[in-house]
């Protein structure tokens, strides 16, 4: 190189060189900016080409469908037109929602609502998130004259939950819905996007139903157009149930609730399945599938009569009368009365040194009572003599052993119902336990409260001679049965008791003196027990007056089941300020006997 | 050699047998290297075998005409050379006659191909203003300044087309004969005043699409989707190819079309997804080396002809790479500027390479 700068002559070599400094100094700036890119800054770009290039797609699994005992179809996935957003393609994205809404006529808090609890939730990148679903013709075509306008947003079909009855099975089927943000990240189905089970089968099968979440990731170019599949994980499809509901008996029953509040159970004693469950009023799931409607929705929420409450497994009411069978058994397994031992019922029981009667529902009383008389005339001041003798000691364990105060184990959202003893009167109500509230407790009222499903479940355990079954609804998971599953067994002294206490209960029907006589049917041989249950105390007032407001009327109960000897159905019925136990509660789980037991002869 | 050079005779044997071995097989071979890899990029950025072909057929074409001039005799063509700037201004003034739906008219449209008269004016005008120099034993300066003044001419010729990037090599082209031919420093002096000062009158004249890039230039990123994309874009091409490259047909911002003009002014981008920080190294060497071949034949000749041509290739040829590099990783604004012997474009291709030709053929006659 040395010659290039010697010999003065060749100046136009040298200054040539002089003027290639500048081109080769900006290529020299050029490498060290490549080595930035690609050595210092590599990795950040590195992503960015992967960002670039890479989609990757949520492959929705098709949720379970659910059907009846019979096969028959009661919730299926529908197709529908739904709004979706890419959040990472739209901008002014809270201003665009607002104007999509007035464009479709949607609500617009409902979907910023929906916007605001689904970015919050863990999602992929460019993954899409459902602001509307079930739009009509018209709102599809609206949204596509001015698509342009919205970046991000687009029109695309995708299955909406929808329950083929509507209103009859709403409790057991339950509804879809956003989870709250803080559910999410339970399960990798919550990733989704999409809804989840809020309540009912719904809600307690929804790992068994959502499936699982696949994901595809793909190559697309720049215009957005996918390329090529690069890896795949496919969805694996919900698993279909079949629910032991037999939806003609459903169907059957519904009507006797129209315009009562109440619940009912219908199940196998001795397998546990439940062939009805109702709880009225009822309301349409669909309106949550669907979402649509904010108004709607809102409707059923703030509806004073609590459609949305499930009163079969979570409404906790006093067992009344009902609670009796299972007090005489506790009697008689304690030693307190045996089935000869004669009690005087004069209306009225008194505990000494207490002037205050405890007044049984028939004024005169009945006379000389034994134990049978006592559960087939529904003598309370028997029960009042028998409680009082226990005391609560051996009352809490006895009724515990039944399963009230705790969770059946349905497979639903239940109530634990209440067994009061003295602990948990010091702690809530602040009072020591008098003797009146184990007396109280020998007709199934003061304190005690249980959920009908208790109550099914406690009398079933008289049918089974004391085997404690799990209630269930769902029969099978995809094709493969659920088991029966004992909860234990409780042993009598005596265990022939188990066989005299249901005799009882068969003459509370049969004998001409029965509370439930009204429904005695000469074909098959029902065991049962009618109740009544008061929720306002009447000791100062005169129950007359009590009854002028309906809201204050006493609770009608009725639990039993058939045929004997070999019971295929338990029914238990309560109609809210239905007042009567024999007279309202009794016919309707009569009319469910002969439907059921009737129909497959 | 004191032939006059105005002396013009056809020779009727150009090619002797003893010069035929006497070739620069290096510069041919890295010409040839440059050309094939050019090829592989636009494959790899198009995808389309069709546009391979086209710039094959138009390499076949340069690589004919630049083995041919390499062996013709400079000196008896130099009455020519001192004339061909007017076939660049006649063309030039063509491309703006004819009417034309595009909103720039840089093409003549032949049918097959678009014949681009800018790139054929930077290598006539370089050829004329060198013959034009060196045709007398002294310059004197209404020399330089003719030259300087047409050079000018022919820029805005260009710069009206609007093709700044051209433009601006073609300004280039003019000028560096006169630098190098020792165009008096204090003349350069007020020459730099003189652009800097008209430099607000040339930011006027800009068209705001060419204002856009500059300005984008110093901030990418306030229009990712925009101006800036180009950038932006390039940028990750060249980052995420880290050290060695994605491989031949694996860059993904090429192949799925993130890097715009691709296959055109940003093919670099290409190189540097694809083949890497060392293939970047490696293409710069092969410039650099091709460039030190260039300057020997330079060096070693007496004639200022010979130097002011080779010299104001070479500095042309390293102008381009580095402008149109730098515009790539983006430490220059994106001017219309492709990269020498690797961008798809027939004109650039066949002007280069008989600018090559021409340089070598100025070994024989050394």
């Amino acid at each position: 190189m040395k010659k290039f700068f010697s010999g003065k002559r060749d100046s136009e070599s040298r200054k040539l060189v002089l003027y290639l400094i500048l081109p080769i100094f900006i290529m020299f700036v050029v490498l060290l900016q490549t080595i930035n890119l690609t050595v210092i800054n590599g990795k950040k770009y590195e992503t960015k080409s992967e960002n670039n290039r890479i989609v990757s797609r949520t492959i929705y699994p098709t949720r379970g469908l659910i059907y009846d005992t019979h096969d028959k179809l009661l919730v299926e996935n529908i197709a529908s037109s739904q709004l979706n957003l890419v959040p990472e393609r739209s901008t002014d994205t809270l201003k665009k929602i607002e104007e999509i809404a007035e464009l479709l006529d949607l609500e617009k808090s409902f979907l910023l609502d929906i916007y605001g609890i689904q970015i919050k939730k863990p999602r992929y990148p460019f993954q899409s998130i459902t602001l509307a679903k079930s739009l009509n013709d018209e709102q599809i075509a609206l949204f596509s004259v001015s698509s342009e306008k919205f970046k991000g947003f687009s029109v695309e079909t995708g299955l909406v939950r929808s329950v083929v009855n509507k209103k009859s099975l709403a409790h057991v089927l339950g509804y879809m819905g956003y989870p709250e943000s803080n559910d999410v990240d339970k399960s990798s189905n919550f990733i989704s996007g999409n809804q989840v089970g809020i309540s009912g089968i719904e809600k307690t099968y929804h790992d068994q139903l959502s499936g699982r979440v696949g994901t595809r990731i793909e190559e697309k170019d720049v215009s957005g157009k996918f390329v090529r599949v690069l890896s795949e994980d496919n969805a694996e499809s919900g698993k279909d149930l079949k629910l032991s509901i037999d939806l003609d008996l459903q169907n059957f029953l519904i009507p006797f609730f129209e315009g009562q509040k109440g619940a009912l159970v219908a199940l196998e004693p001795k397998s546990g399945l439940i062939k009805a469950l109702i709880s009225s009023p009822a309301y349409d799931p669909n309106i949550f599938n669907s979402s649509s409607s904010l108004a709607e929705i809102q409707s059923i929420f703030s509806d004073d009569e609590g459609p949305l409450f499930n009163r079969a497994t979570m409404g906790n009411y006093p067992p009344a009368s009902t609670i009796k069978p299972i007090l005489g058994l506790a009697a008689l397994d304690e030693g307190i009365v045996d089935w000869n031992t004669i009690i005087q019922d004069d209306g009225e029981f008194y505990v000494e040194g207490d002037p205050r009667p405890y007044r049984g529902w028939k004024e005169d009383g009945h006379g000389k009572v034994d134990l049978e008389k006592a559960i087939v005339e529904s003598s309370d001041v028997y029960f009042y003599s028998t409680a009082y003798d226990l005391t609560i000691k051996r009352l809490e364990p006895f009724l515990n052993k039944f399963g009230f105060g705790n969770k059946t184990n349905i497979d639903a959202e239940e109530s634990n119902g209440l067994v009061p003893n003295e602990k948990w009167k010091l702690g809530y109500i602040g009072e020591f336990w008098f003797k009146g509230d184990s007396i109280n407790l020998g007709i199934g009222q003061g304190y005690m409260l249980s959920t009908p499903i208790q109550i099914s479940q406690a009398i079933a355990v008289i049918a089974n001679r004391g085997e404690i079954i799990k209630p269930r609804l769902v029969e099978e998971i995809d094709e493969s049965p659920t088991k029966l599953e004992s909860l234990g067994k409780i042993k009598l002294k005596d265990e022939t008791n188990w066989e005299k206490i249901e005799k009882s209960m068969i003459e509370v029907i049969n004998a001409p003196n029965g509370t439930a006589n009204n429904i005695r049917d000469t074909r098959y041989v029902i065991a049962g027990k009618t109740g009544t249950a008061q929720i306002k105390s009447y000791e100062d007032q005169e129950y007359e007056d009590i009854r002028e407001n309906p809201f204050f009327r006493d609770h009608a109960l009725f639990v039993g089941y058939a045929p004997i000897p070999d019971p295929e159905l338990l029914i238990l019925v309560i109609i809210e300020n239905g007042e009567s136990g024999s007279r309202v509660a009794a016919p309707i789980a009569k009319a469910g006997f002969d439907y059921y037991l009737t129909k497959n002869d | 050699m004191t032939r006059n050079p105005l002396e013009f005779t056809l020779s009727s044997r150009m090619i002797k047998p003893n010069r035929w071995l006497n070739q620069d097989w290096l510069v041919l071979f890295l010409i040839i290297s440059l050309v094939s890899f050019g090829l592989m990029m636009i494959y790899s950025a198009s995808g389309s075998m069709e546009m391979v072909l086209r710039q094959g057929i138009f390499a076949v074409i340069g690589i004919i005409f630049m083995i041919y001039l390499s062996f013709s005799d400079y000196q008896r063509l130099l009455p020519i050379y001192l004339n061909v700037f007017w076939i660049g201004v006649f063309f030039l003034l063509v491309v703006l006659i004819i009417p034309s739906d595009a909103a720039t008219r840089r093409w003549i449209d032949l049918g097959i191909f678009g014949f681009q008269p800018s790139e054929l004016m930077r290598c006539v005008l370089t050829i004329s203003a060198a013959a034009f120099l060196s045709r007398n034993p002294r310059i004197v300066l209404r020399d330089w300044m003719i030259v300087i003044g047409l050079s000018f001419f022919s820029f805005y010729l260009v710069f009206i087309q609007p093709d700044l990037g051209t433009a601006i090599m073609v300004l280039i082209s003019g000028i560096l004969p006169v630098l190098i031919s020792g165009f008096p420093v204090s003349y350069q002096i007020i020459g730099i005043l003189v652009i800097l000062l008209s430099t607000p009158f040339i930011w006027m004249n800009l068209l705001d699409y060419q204002k856009q890039r500059v300005l984008t230039f110093f901030d990418p990123n306030s229009d990712p989707l925009g101006t800036g994309w180009n950038i932006i874009q390039s940028q990750i091409a060249v980052g995420s190819g880290s050290l060695f490259g994605k491989g031949f047909l694996q860059g993904t911002q090429s192949q799925l079309n993130f890097v715009p003009e691709s296959h055109t002014d940003f093919i670099f981008a290409v190189v540097a997804e694809e083949f890497g920080l060392f293939g970047v190294m490696g293409l710069f060497l092969v410039y650099l080396l091709l460039a030190f071949r260039l300057v020997m034949i330079a060096k070693n000749s007496n004639f200022l002809f010979v130097k002011l041509v080779a010299g104001t290739f070479i500095f042309l040829l390293l102008t381009y790479v580095a402008f149109n590099t730098a515009m790539v990783v983006g430490i220059l604004p994106v001017v219309g500027m492709p990269l020498p012997f690797l961008s798809q474009g027939g004109t650039a291709l066949i002007i280069n390479m008989i600018m090559i030709g021409i340089i070598l053929s100025f070994r024989r006659t050394a």
